[in-house]
């Protein structure tokens, strides 16, 4: 076993015995075994808890994998990630503040209650609420797909090799399962804050390695240049046209993320929820603008990697980095954490959101009651468990393929969670007139 | 009460303002295919888009906390 490899692995068995005691802690908070204990933390998560799991769970597996593969495939009109992340915290405008006083009110637990509660009493309105829980649910089981399947890249190539790809997604699979059926929301969130802290310092120490070994900013473009020259050229229109498409569409796709809808639920009021929010404006430029340069950082080094090869451009730049001395195997090492912390993060969110919307929205439990929580649980472990083996057996996709599709469902969502309520109730009347 | 009029009509203007710079950051300007030149070390278009997301990410923050976000909100205000 390599160097690197022996830290990888001593470093991922600390890091899972701190999120078993982060479990153990947060389930001795709990107030009670209410699905709004469980699901939400008891509606108590303040300004930085709060900012650090919107962070941890906006930025995945996708995000550190999945876009720094793209920006490899695309070149330097990858830049559009930057704005399409933004546009995310942007759009969220136009939901957040309706939906905030009247979830508070109605003390919401899942997504779907938004939508029971605007069509409420309406012709077909619980058929929409079936639908879009269908369509949200089927999002987020490819969400934990993509995640599961970056869980198992990263933690073979953290521990150079020891632990093989499927079994590094039964174990970390099995791990989330451990402190999210334990601790709920409550773990999930502290874990998240550890995750989203561990994430930005280990991307920023990669971007300081990737810029100072090309000797700056200028001279790194020079080199991609030199070996692509037409991806530093103006996009033409079609090009152009995906842009303004990719940010209005996934900015609004976004704003009905299941797991966000949750925390706007959790935020222990208003206050905390509007600072998080103005925090996270930020986030794009200190996390999608870094992995977009990783990803370019990559061409000159990696000359021909094929379409799904791509995705692994970030794992390669690390073992070059650990390479380098036992100092920086260390850092590497961390980033490793870092990102698979984050990754873990994202699927955590996935399953307690995935739980709360198969139990209440699809299955119809009542909204309080600890069974609800008990039947919750045991759902999302189901759904774990096949996507663990959908993901061992499918791991020839690219993470942007599965990305395109979870946007492609959300949309569908966004009329039911933002549209004029009139509008829908038009065009299901035109439809079904009575 | 003139105070939340005033917050909300500068809430308005900042957003339409990020609108704005979305709008400039996708580069309509140059003619498509041109060769690059750089400008602070990146292609001059990614700077610009760049320079334009940061100003965005500034303008939507202030929007933010500008924002208001109640925690209840009076029943007959609690439109669907």
């Amino acid at each position: 076993m390599t160097e690197f490899g022996r830290l990888g692995l001593v470093g991922l068995a600390f890091y899972l015995l701190g999120l078993v005691a982060l479990a153990f802690v947060a389930r001795r908070a709990r107030g009670s075994d209410s699905p709004t204990d469980h699901f939400l933390a008891g509606r108590e998560l303040g300004v930085f808890v709060l900012f650090l799991t919107l962070y941890a769970t906006a930025y995945s597996g996708n995000s550190l994998l999945g876009y720094p593969g793209e920006a490899y495939r695309r070149g330097f009109s990858w830049i559009m990630a930057t704005g399409f992340m933004l546009s995310i915290i942007v759009a969220f405008h136009m939901l957040i503040p309706r939906l905030r006083p009247i979830a508070v009110r109605h003390r919401f637990v899942t997504p779907g209650d938004w939508v029971r509660y605007r069509f409420r009493g309406e012709p077909g309105g619980r058929l929409l609420l079936f639908g879009v829980s269908m369509l949200m649910t089927i999002a987020l089981a490819n969400f934990l797909f993509a995640q599961l399947k970056a869980m198992g890249e990263l933690s073979t190539e953290v521990t150079g090799g020891v632990v093989s790809y499927e079994m590094g997604i039964a174990l970390l699979a099995a791990m989330i399962l451990f402190y999210e059926t334990l601790g709920g929301m409550r773990a999930v969130a502290w874990t998240d804050a550890a995750q989203g802290i561990l994430m930005m310092v280990g991307l920023a120490a990669l971007a300081a390695w990737l810029l100072g070994e090309a000797s700056g900013l200028a001279a790194l473009s020079q080199q991609i240049l030199a070996v692509r020259p037409e991806i530093g050229r103006v996009p033409d229109t079609v090009e152009r046209t995906n842009w303004l498409s990719s940010i209005v569409l996934l900015g609004l796709a976004s704003t009905v993320y299941p797991q966000a809808i949750q925390r706007v639920y959790a935020a222990r009021d208003g206050r905390a929820l509007k600072r998080s929010l103005a925090w996270m404006s930020f986030m794009p430029l200190t996390t999608t603008l870094v992995v977009t340069l990783i990803g370019l950082a990559a061409i000159p080094r990696y000359a021909d990697l094929g379409e799904v090869a791509a995705d692994r451009v970030m794992p390669l730049l690390l073992g070059q980095w650990a390479s380098t001395g036992p100092v920086f195997a260390g850092a590497a090492v961390l980033v490793f954490l870092g990102a698979l912390a984050a990754i873990m993060s994202t699927a955590d969110s996935c399953l307690l959101s995935l739980g709360s919307s198969l139990a209440e929205d699809l299955f119809g439990r009542p909204r309080d009651a600890p069974s609800t929580t008990a039947f919750a649980k045991r759902a999302a472990g189901a759904v774990m468990i096949g996507m663990a083996v959908v993901a061992m057996a499918a791991r020839d996709v690219t993470l942007w393929g599965l990305i395109e599709l979870k946007m492609e469902l959300l949309i569908q969502c966004v009329p039911a969670f933002l549209g004029s309520r009139w509008a829908v109730q038009l065009r299901w009347q035109a439809r079904w007139p009575e | 009460m003139k105070g939340g009029g005033s917050a909300r009509a500068l809430r308005r203007l900042l957003l339409v303002l990020v609108g704005v710079l979305y709008a400039l950051s996708i580069p309509w300007y140059r003619r498509g295919g041109d060769p690059a030149e750089l400008w602070l070390g990146l292609p001059d278009w990614v700077t610009v888009a760049l320079l334009c997301y940061a100003g965005a990410a500034l303008l939507n923050a202030l929007a933010w906390l500008l924002t208001e976000v109640p925690d209840d909100v009076p029943p007959e205000e609690s439109s669907r």
